[in-house]
């Protein structure tokens, strides 16, 4: 579905990815996530040919991004991190250009159809500047698979939305995978990740360190977590078995001792040696 | 090539904005005070021979709306839209090629160019001029719009900042209003300044669609050269596009 070979792109003196290598396999929802500013919304423009990589190669869909993009932007599905729909339009316009951008020959009906998936049909005619922020995002979401893509990227698809708003758009993208439409999601947010993703790459500072299954990555750095209050800080202990860890706890003076199972946070620390500060 | 959603969004986006009262007034507003100020008020006391200054200020004026309503308006929606908003990102990452992105948004910018200067001409006509009757007036006022346009996509994808584009406007096409022969004769100029003004591509725009309104033999040489500057607006226009994404 995606693979990337060395890579990057710099602004200037200044590399937001660094010879990044990944490969990611057709139906899989996979995660890419990193604090901000670990180049993530880069990598995402670059395979969806908005941005030039200054080095490396990249294909999606089993086409190479920059020699041919169009063949690229036939199979892909993208919504941004920021809210890209035409706020002058309403919602239903919004999706019919989308559906003749991509030549549909039944993008009116198809748009009536998405509009009651994102469950805003009573809304199709007013204009998307009116639309509260969780309307917009359903919409963007649901622009973005109108043209049946193979592959989705979703970047950051619930930043700033509150909790039950980020459920309904947890479903939604549960359904996309149901439909067999791989998705590429950046998030930020760790429970995100866990709950959605069947693989995860973590990115810090443009490079990728560590990509694996949520399950096996906490497997690696350790399943289970022993916090222990060390003078003004806190010290992480990880042990693979949980009695290990009650048995470590033991050891340590009681009321500053806390065990928890493993997060990919944790996993981050372990990679990157510093706090997942998002 | 795949033009028409290109243009359809344009469209669909003035239409919208045709509904506010406010957007129509400032697109016409300038235009109609010069129109008034200087065809009706200070134009009676200027003598043009046979023809009168209304007759001479019209087309300069046509043009010089169409200049500014061709590029104004698609710079400005390509910058917003680019910088603010990020909705022309949706057309970028749709399987369209950037010519076809390119020549659709000239096209609304021609449309509302032509648009707006339509009211011009009903209102000049109210004021006792007559409408252009010839192919040539007409040609030469496709021809500005759609050069304008181009620029406006160009500025609209150079621009780093919303400042930037104003800038353009004050730097290149507020000078163009005044000193490529809308108001004045540019023969009347000192020859040093008459070389400069055919490097502007409003001063070709002014001369053809004058001697289209005044029903004089179509001009070859400012006619091929609005004609390439036209083209070269759009190539222009395309290779903004691309570069754009680098």
């Amino acid at each position: 579905m995606i693979k990337c070979r060395g890579l990057s792109r710099a602004f200037g003196k200044r590399t937001v990815v660094d010879k990044l290598d990944l490969a990611i396999e057709s139906g899989e929802i996979f995660g890419l996530l990193g604090p901000n500013g670990a180049g993530k919304t880069t990598t995402v423009r670059m395979l969806t040919t908005l941005l030039h990589p200054t080095d490396g190669e990249a294909k999606v869909a089993g086409f190479d991004i920059l020699r041919e993009s169009l063949q690229v932007k036939r199979h892909i599905g993208y919504s941004p991190q920021e809210i890209n729909l035409d706020r002058d339009l309403s919602g239903y316009q919004n999706l019919l250009l989308h559906g003749l951008f991509h030549r549909m020959p039944s993008a009116a009906d198809r748009s009536r159809e998405l509009l009651s998936w994102a469950g805003i049909e009573s809304h199709a005619h007013e204009i998307v500047r009116h639309y509260s922020g969780g309307m917009q995002r359903r919409l963007q979401i649901a622009r973005s698979v109108m043209h049946n893509p193979s592959i989705l990227f979703l970047d950051e698809p619930t930043v700033g939305l509150d909790p039950q708003i980020r459920r309904t758009i947890w479903d939604l993208i549960r359904s996309l995978k149901d439909k067999g439409i791989g998705v590429l999601l950046t998030t930020h947010y760790i429970e995100e990740a866990e709950m959605l993703c069947s693989r995860v790459g973590i990115m810090n500072k443009g490079k990728l360190i560590a990509c694996d299954t949520p399950e096996n990555l906490k497997r690696i750095t350790g399943a289970y977590i022993v916090e222990a209050q060390v003078n003004d800080s806190i010290d992480y202990r990880h042990f693979a078995d949980k009695t290990d860890a009650y048995e470590f706890a033991r050891t340590l003076a009681e009321g500053s001792v806390r065990i928890r199972e493993s997060t990919l946070e944790d996993v981050f620390i372990h990679y990157a040696g510093e706090r997942f500060q998002s | 090539m795949n033009v028409w959603p290109v243009f359809l969004r344009e469209m669909m986006i003035f239409a919208n904005r045709l509904k506010k009262p406010g957007y129509v007034m400032a697109m016409l507003v300038t235009p109609l005070l010069y129109l008034v100020t200087f065809g009706l008020g200070l134009g009676r006391q200027i003598n043009m021979g046979e023809s009168t200054y209304l007759i001479f200020i019209v087309p300069g004026i046509c043009a010089m709306s169409t200049m500014t309503n061709s590029f104004t308006g698609i710079a400005s929606s390509l910058a917003v839209g680019r910088l603010h908003y990020k909705s022309i990102e949706e057309m970028l990452v749709a399987p369209i090629s950037y010519s076809s992105v390119a020549l659709g948004e000239i096209a609304g910018g021609t449309f509302r160019g032509l648009f707006s200067s339509l009211f011009i001409l009903l209102a000049a006509l109210i004021m006792g001029a007559h409408l252009p009757l010839t192919i040539s007036f007409y040609a030469a006022w496709i021809l500005t719009s759609v050069m304008f346009a181009a620029l406006g996509v160009v500025a609209g994808f150079k621009s780093k900042s919303h400042e930037d584009t104003s800038v353009f406007s004050s730097f290149i096409i507020m000078p163009m209003s005044f000193f490529c022969g809308t108001f004045f004769p540019v023969d009347k100029l000192p020859v040093v300044v008459q070389w400069f003004l055919q490097l502007l591509p409003l001063t070709h725009s002014v001369t053809c669609m004058r001697a289209g309104y005044q029903n004089q033999n179509v001009p070859i040489i400012p006619f091929a050269a609005l004609t390439f500057f036209c083209l070269l607006s759009i190539w222009l226009a395309i290779v903004s596009i691309r570069q754009s994404l680098k």
